[in-house]
């Protein structure tokens, strides 16, 4: 039934260095890049451009946008800074829309301390409505990470896969019942 | 209800899906503004053969 296979990017959202979110990032594109029927692209945010002289779609780097277009999900992986997430992350998505709408969006958050940046994905949630894009039920969160990945970035804390696994089902399951909805039911 | 009938693909030349709107915010005497709305209203579409996403502007009511 389906011929095109899925395009679920992961969007490393924070441009710091020495950032531990890069680890996490690269598990979760690892983690989708074994899906059957999905290709994914690890799009790091730090290399983009991010222009602060001119306001929202003004700013849309093309490429970007052409694989916002093409993306039937997104995972975003998003660091907590003071109960928050990354301002360049929020000014990177908010350079499109139209990309966006009704597609699927899981987020994994990342943070030093116990609560794997729950008050950052809190923060993100509402964000996620007004782009137009749907969100998942099943967070992904990587507590204490400084504990969590070893010095060459590995995973270390292997407890967190099964939920990356159960998170991965419903953002696919979603992402599939989404672009059927784009693609063919209208809009009356 | 779509306003200018079926839009086509501007990648593959599919007639396209409409599948959503949404009121974004501009000024009055931007192209498309309306009045009633306090916004541009913009559709969605989306195509069934390539994937590809457009969207244009919704006229009615203006």
């Amino acid at each position: 039934m389906e011929s095109r296979p899925l395009f679920i990017p992961v969007i490393l959202g924070t441009v710091r260095k020495g950032r531990m979110s890069a680890h996490a990032a690269r598990v979760m594109h690892d983690e989708v890049a074994k899906r059957q029927g999905v290709e994914t692209e690890l799009i790091d945010i730090a290399k983009l451009p991010l222009p602060t002289d001119d306001d929202g779609q003004t700013t849309k780097d093309p490429n970007f946008a052409a694989k916002m277009d093409r993306a039937d999900a997104l995972v975003i992986v998003s660091p907590e800074y003071n109960h928050g997430y990354s301002g360049l992350l929020k000014h990177v998505l908010d350079s499109c829309l139209k990309e966006y709408v009704h597609k699927a969006v899981g987020i994994a958050g990342v943070s030093a301390g116990p609560f794997g940046g729950t008050r950052g994905i809190q923060d993100l949630l509402p964000v996620m409505r007004e782009l137009g894009l749907v969100t998942i039920f099943w967070d992904v969160n990587f507590s204490n990470v400084y504990n969590s990945f070893d010095r060459d970035g590995e995973l270390r804390d292997e407890s967190t896969l099964p939920f990356i696994d159960q998170f991965l089902k419903e953002l696919i399951w979603m992402a599939k019942t989404l672009r059927h909805g784009r693609e063919s039911v209208p809009l009356e | 209800m779509v306003s200018e009938g079926k839009m086509v693909c501007p990648k593959c030349g599919s007639e396209m899906n409409f599948h959503g709107e949404k009121l974004t915010l501009s000024s009055p005497g931007d192209s498309g503004y309306n009045r009633s709305q306090g916004g541009v209203l913009q559709e969605f579409h989306s195509c069934p053969n390539c994937g590809a996403g457009a969207s244009r502007i919704d006229y009615r009511g203006l």
